[in-house]
């Protein structure tokens, strides 16, 4: 998580043409914006992709960005467009492609981290993707309430919902879990 | 489970390390540098807005001092009052939402579709209660007439709104042309109530409305257009 103001003055100064400024965004925003295409069921290959489409698109739209505003909701406003971007486009080769062979439809869930972390990617993978988002939004960008409704184009009545949701669904997988690891122990 | 464990589970996700190909962020900040060169930020949204605001009103009292201000003579002083200021809130309204629609991150108050029907039921609501002769002579023809009127002059407002919002970028191009037709149609209408001197209720309520709705649908269609 970066401070605002750090991130304002940078986007100032990569308006104005400072390379520096640029390769410093750069470096500082596009793990968690790689983080956000990974959270969103892309591979790694496709979340490399959508980044690097993202930061083009950036660059080209720099100056839409106004100084004093947040740069976060700013810069998922445009990740979230890129993201919709790919999918209808793959929606749509995928409707003039034919199936060779059943797919599954939920990507695998990628194995557990070591060190007893749990892995952000499984956690809400049972999640719908609106809700996925805003978590993502939340808790990884940690971005206010506010920020995430300008984000997403939505109020923050909504974002709220949305949260709640997650949670609530949150709440049944992690307890389930909890009771069943208890089984697992009070057996072995 | 409480929340709070909940918010723990989720931040210790999150903060876990993800890291990126530095391949990859090379790859970016070499592409990024061979076009980088200063740019000219936007205005701020409130200067987008008044922009809008005016062309739409030159747009319509323009027109309407070429057709004629037939309307605006022949209506009493309490329809002025309440006409013309709904249609400058509305305006208003639908200026600085189509401004927040071609700048992303905006704040969206209402979203572009519901405005449009909010919109035109607020102007059908104003009607009914200013207008009480609910006669239907030359019904289709009139109100065709001023239907194509109220269109013709909705172009002019959409393309110079376009014009002055080229530089924005719409994350949502549908929303975007929604927000466009609206502000682009209330300003069609505004010349109708200016130049049309037929107060039938049905009339106005269908046929001056009607170019609310309509170049909103027109402005979505050609976002999609666009977008493909």
């Amino acid at each position: 998580m970066q401070p605002d103001s750090d991130l304002e003055m940078l986007m100032a100064r990569y308006q104005r043409g400072d390379f520096a400024a640029a390769t410093t965004l750069i470096h500082r925003l596009s793990p968690q914006l790689h983080r956000f295409f990974v959270i969103q069921f892309a591979s790694r290959g496709d979340a490399d992709d959508l980044l690097q489409e993202t930061w083009m698109r950036i660059h080209e739209v720099r100056h839409t960005y106004r100084a004093g505003e947040p740069v976060l909701p700013w810069l998922y406003a445009i990740a979230r467009h890129i993201r919709v971007d790919h999918y209808r486009k793959a929606c749509r080769t995928a409707a003039r492609e034919e199936r060779l062979e059943e797919m599954p439809e939920v990507a695998a869930v990628p194995p557990a981290r070591s060190g007893g972390t749990p892995d952000l990617e499984a956690l809400l993978a049972p999640l719908p993707q609106s809700q996925r988002e805003v978590i993502e939004m939340l808790k990884v960008a940690g971005m206010s309430l506010e920020e995430v409704a300008r984000a997403t184009s939505s109020s923050v009545g909504s974002v709220k919902q949305k949260a709640h949701r997650a949670y609530e669904t949150l709440r049944e997988r992690l307890s389930g879990e909890r009771l069943n690891t208890g089984r697992a122990g009070g057996l072995s | 489970m409480r929340d709070r464990e909940i918010d723990e589970i989720l931040t210790q996700a999150g903060q876990a390390p993800h890291e990126v190909a530095p391949a990859v962020l090379d790859r970016v900040a070499r592409s990024i540098g061979s076009s980088l060169g200063p740019v000219r930020p936007l205005p701020p949204a409130w200067a987008l807005a008044g922009g809008l605001v005016l062309i739409c009103a030159a747009v319509a009292l323009a027109g309407a001092a070429r057709l004629g201000l037939y309307g605006i003579q022949k209506l009493s002083v309490l329809d002025d009052a309440l006409i013309f200021p709904v249609l400058g809130i509305l305006i208003c309204l639908a200026a600085t939402a189509f401004a927040g629609e071609m700048i992303p991150g905006s704040r969206r108050r209402v979203a572009p579709g519901v405005f449009l029907g909010a919109g035109s039921l607020a102007l059908v609501a104003v009607f009914a209660v200013l207008f009480h002769d609910y006669r239907t002579e030359r019904f289709v023809s009139q109100g065709v007439a001023c239907l194509t009127a109220g269109l013709l002059h909705a172009i002019p407002a959409g393309l110079a709104s376009w014009l002055l919002l080229r530089r924005g970028f719409a994350v949502n191009s549908i929303a975007a042309g929604v927000a466009a037709g609206t502000l682009a149609g209330l300003a069609g209408v505004t010349m109708l109530e200016l130049h049309c001197a037929n107060f039938e209720a049905p009339h106005a309520m269908l046929w001056h409305t009607a170019v609310i709705p309509l170049c909103g649908a027109a402005g979505a269609l050609l976002a999609r257009a666009a977008r493909r």
